[in-house]
């Protein structure tokens, strides 16, 4: 329609105060999230049209103020300060009202032009408060506009509302914050104007040099040099004075203006408050669900339900994966002769299908524990379980939050990591991630199922699995402490964590979130994934031998192939000389051997020095190669290595006898030790790398936790051998 | 020290005694409660919190409570001795009212030499010691009928003073972990260093702010408060930072 330029918007409000929801009724599905460059923090962007006017919208982090002490506050604040927004909508919780107008006024104080959406509105009318708006309008002298983001009501006249500031702004804030204050805000704001392009507001820069703000300070001495020294000599008078008079520290006291300011418009909007009894119902749920005893056995209840939903139920989406997979496999096989050698046919086969599979088939376990976490995140459990078991995070360096992405690693290591989103915090975030991969995942027990019966008496055999899992346990623990005692070391960030009332989430929110994470993890960790699947596929590839041992054996009638059905017709054929192979031997003893040839087999045969103080040999650094595709591919690399073929499951007898008699169990234990520490599979490596957003975590957590798996590997070896235990 | 010590006006020493004795039974020294203690206006207390400042003897960075440095609490501790030995002198050997006693040591105190006050305390002691020998001068001094003329025989009642509180009853304060769950409180002031404490003025822990404590977690930590209309969980280090107006002391 008109040729206007667009406008752009941002909404700023605290945690907890429906902003996502807003932010989704408002842009539909034209949004696009990504990361703030080096840190965790999200950026979600989209962009709607009304009355065809193209309006592109921020959504800024959650937070309670835009002082400088989070990642997030710095965010918002100076996309804010910064960002020439036309319009900042500032979405409070409508029932609690104080908390939520003090981050309006730091907004209207910042020079923003807000409008403000009294979010949550049914649930404050339905508990009692009347609000008088118009009066509201008038006093803070732009728009109010009452909105449930979650049914879409006052979405509307929001959007209207926001076309009208947007050509009309405020031209002056009406904040009054006492006449101590302002005079002194005025007194510095005139001494700090300045009206170049990508200036601030003088009254921010004011209250924030009367604060002694060390950011804006710096900010000042970039931009206004010659005024830095007069300011700040201006300023601490006054500051003196301010201290001097009311016996407070000066931030304390901007802050007990800010919440005055509120407190004297809420007087005069108020009609009736809130009911006293109004949170009966959610308080009397956490008299029983966060009892002081009982609290932790409904945890305990919540996490079994989080992980049945998890593994259990995705086991079935997961098997049709599987059995997809398998299908279109055999389909493409197909449009090549049987027997090709084709390597078209191998790459798709085995590098893309194989690997686009290896991501996929998490795909349900991802998105039903995405869809779990959401519940318990937006119904407000979350909160409530990260207060339960925080002291016993706490003591490894971690935060309550830390929990349940590291009791999901038992399921997968990945989903773990993508659970770490619901840790604000940036250091406790990259703890949780990094040691993540030593939670033995469910991809390791095929690997347990198959070393320990080969190395260990049936008595054992339980006692061994607790023992690694035990393992992994205390050394992520131990891990945990000493990054936060080294390079994430710094104050453990404020556990002040709200608990918001329990709310019931719209399906639609549950499924918006669940897809939005589980999109992110489809595109992105399947690029990486993809890209290492079909390197991983080539080194074991190529080169392609001309002739092998097999075959040449063959030739000279060294080998004789004979499928016959019984052992005495076998030893018929039998002489001296002369291996008697079936068909399907054959097929094994050949793919052992080109995998032998390949630059696989030869960096295993490389890396041999490497690996001979552990008590291994290049047959397990073959598998071990494999085993970084994903974990539970070691145990189909050790049936080839074997010449047993890659069908070969953890059950396989055969297998077990072959690794048992190759090597004593002090190999096999330390050679589980190793693979309960070392490299981390590629998804968890990409997921690494997308969720830290450098491949430096990535590979500090490659590198890290391999090396110390080779210690200790090395260690336990040497040791024993020394000890002459389980030769 | 003694240069120190000549440096401190009298009324100095004063505030350097408040303070010490604030800080010893409540934890934490409010220009506020300095004020009251001494009766006067907070804007000369802060006059006079500049001055310890500049002699090193508090740490007056955060406006709202001061902390006595090292140097400050030896000084406030030898000027508080100094007090309690003419107080419990006139009191206790010279029998003078307690009211007297008080005010006369709270004059004497700055004006006493440090030899004076040295002498002063070995003449002390020496009396305490002859009260267990047979040659007890302080008790034929308080049954000489010419010093006391009710004087009876003296039944050593004079020990009973042994740690008595100081004259102005003061209120301790207490933190929100302080509280049983269900309990409230009001808050005093936070003291809470950088990010928490920015959060925590942010979520609205302001000095009058009431709190409840409502629950805490299995093992005791964290703990959740429920404030301004909503609820939080605050680890123990945290929430010990807030510290809440004694009972009975609060407008």
């Amino acid at each position: 329609m008109n040729q206007q330029k667009n406008i752009r918007i941002a909404l700023a409000g605290n945690p907890n105060s429906g902003k996502t929801s807003l932010f989704n009724a408002l842009t539909g599905s034209h949004q696009h999230v990504g990361n703030y460059p080096g840190v965790t923090v999200e950026k979600k962007e989209g962009h709607f049209v009304h009355e065809g006017v193209r309006i592109d919208l921020l959504d800024l982090p959650g937070t309670y103020s835009l002082t400088s002490f989070s990642p997030e506050e710095r965010i918002a604040r100076r996309e804010i300060l910064d960002g020439r927004f036309d319009v900042v909508v500032v979405v409070v919780d409508s029932t609690i009202l104080q908390r939520n107008l003090y981050l309006l006024t730091q907004v209207m104080l910042a020079g923003g032009n807000p409008i403000l959406c009294l979010n949550m509105s049914d649930e404050a009318r339905a508990m009692g408060q009347r609000l008088d708006l118009e009066q509201m309008e008038r006093l803070l002298g732009f728009p109010v506009v009452e909105t449930v983001a979650s049914r879409k009501e006052g979405v509307p006249l929001l959007k209207d509302l926001i076309l009208r500031a947007a050509e009309s702004p405020v031209k002056e804030s009406r904040l009054v914050l006492g006449e101590r204050l302002d005079s002194a805000i005025a007194i510095l704001s005139e001494m700090l104007e300045d009206s170049a392009p990508g200036a601030r507001p003088p009254a921010w820069l004011a209250s924030k040099m009367l604060e002694a703000d060390d950011m804006t300070r710096q900010w000042v001495r970039k931009r206004l040099p010659d005024r830095l020294e007069k300011v700040d000599a201006r300023a601490r008078e006054m500051r003196e004075e301010i201290e001097e008079r009311t016996g407070l520290d000066v931030t304390t006291f901007v802050a007990d203006r800010m919440y005055g300011y509120v407190a004297g418009l809420l007087k005069e909007v108020v009609l009736q408050p809130l009911r006293k009894d109004a949170r009966i119902v959610s308080d009397r749920l956490d008299a029983v669900l966060c009892h002081r005893g009982l609290g932790l056995v409904f945890f305990l209840l919540a996490m079994y339900g989080l992980f049945w939903l998890t593994f259990s139920i995705g086991d079935y989406p997961m098997g049709w994966i599987e059995t997809f997979f398998g299908w279109a496999g055999e389909r493409i096989s197909a449009f090549w002769p049987e027997g090709s050698d084709s390597p078209l046919r191998s790459l798709l086969v085995d590098g893309i299908i194989g690997g686009v599979g290896g991501v996929v088939v998490f795909l349900p376990n991802i998105v039903l524990l995405f869809l779990g976490l959401a519940f318990l995140e937006d119904t407000g459990y979350m909160a409530r379980a990260a207060f339960l078991v925080d002291r016993w995070m706490h003591k490894f360096g971690l935060h309550g939050k830390s929990f349940i992405p590291m009791m999901t690693g038992f399921g997968c290591t990945i989903p773990g990591i993508m659970a770490t989103r619901t840790l604000e915090n940036e250091r406790d975030r990259l703890t949780t991630m990094l040691v993540l991969p030593l939670i033995s995942c469910g991809a390791r027990l095929p690997i347990w199922m198959l070393l320990i019966p080969a190395f260990f008496a049936e008595s054992y055999r339980a006692p061994m699995l607790w023992l690694i899992y035990m393992i992994g346990i205390l050394l992520a623990a131990v891990l945990a402490r000493l990054l936060r005692s080294t390079l994430l070391k710094g104050e453990d960030a404020p556990f002040v964590m709200e608990l918001p009332p329990y709310r019931m989430p719209t399906l639609k929110a549950l499924f918006q979130k669940m897809g939005e994470r589980s999109w992110l993890y489809l595109k992105k960790a399947g690029t990486i994934i993809l890209g290492i699947s079909i390197l991983l596929w080539a080194i074991s590839y190529y080169p392609r031998p001309e002739n092998l041992p097999v075959d040449r054996e063959l030739a000279e009638g060294k080998i004789v192939v004979n499928n016959a059905e019984t052992p005495e017709n076998a030893r018929e054929i039998a002489r001296p000389g002369v291996e008697v192979l079936t068909t399907s031997e054959l097929e094994h003893r050949r793919e052992q051997e080109e995998m032998l040839q390949s630059l696989a087999g030869g960096i295993g045969r490389l890396m041999e020095p490497l690996l001979k103080p552990m008590g291994f040999d290049w047959r397990i650094g073959v598998a071990l190669i494999g085993a970084f595709a994903a974990k539970e591919v070691f145990v189909a690399q050790m049936g080839i290595v074997f010449a047993l073929g890659s069908e070969v499951d953890e059950e396989s007898d055969t297998l077990r006898e072959r690794i048992g008699a190759s090597y004593p169990p002090l190999v096999g234990f330390s050679l589980m030790l190793f693979l309960l520490i070392a490299t981390p599979c590629m998804a968890t490596v990409a997921v690494t790398k997308r969720e830290s957003g450098s491949w430096k975590w990535a590979l500090l957590q490659f590198g890290g936790l391999t090396g110390i798996a080779w210690m200790l590997s090395v260690l336990v070896y040497q040791i024993g051998r020394l000890a002459g235990i389980g030769l | 020290m003694a240069t120190l010590e000549s440096t401190l006006t009298p009324a100095l020493e004063d505030y350097l005694e408040s303070i010490y004795l604030l800080v010893r039974e409540r934890k934490v020294a409010r220009v506020k409660d300095i004020a009251k203690a001494r009766d006067v206006k907070m804007s000369s207390v802060t006059t006079a919190m500049k001055r310890l400042a500049e002699l090193e003897c508090i740490d007056y960075s955060r406006r709202e409570y001061i902390e006595l440095t090292p140097k400050g609490e030896e000084l406030a501790r030898r000027i508080l001795a100094r007090h309690d030995i003419l107080r419990r002198f006139f009191e206790e050997v010279l029998q003078m009212s307690p009211e007297n006693a008080e005010a006369d040591a709270c004059s004497m105190e700055h004006h006493l030499s440090n030899e004076g006050m040295d002498k002063l305390v070995r003449f002390f002691e020496f009396l305490g010691r002859c009260e267990e020998s047979e040659h007890d001068f302080l008790n034929q001094f308080h049954n000489c009928r010419a010093v006391n003329p009710e004087a009876e025989i003296c039944n050593g009642q004079c020990q009973h003073h042994h740690g008595r509180k100081h004259h102005r009853k003061i209120h301790t304060f207490r933190n929100i972990t302080d509280l049983r769950p269900g309990e409230s409180g009001v808050i005093a002031l936070v003291r809470a260093k950088g990010a928490v404490r920015q959060r925590l003025l942010d979520m609205g822990f302001l000095p009058r702010a009431e709190v409840t404590l409502e629950r805490l977690a299995p093992s005791g930590d964290p703990v959740w408060i429920r404030a301004m209309g909503f609820q939080l969980s605050l680890r123990r280090a945290e929430a010990e930072s807030i510290l809440l107006e004694p009972v009975g002391a609060i407008g």
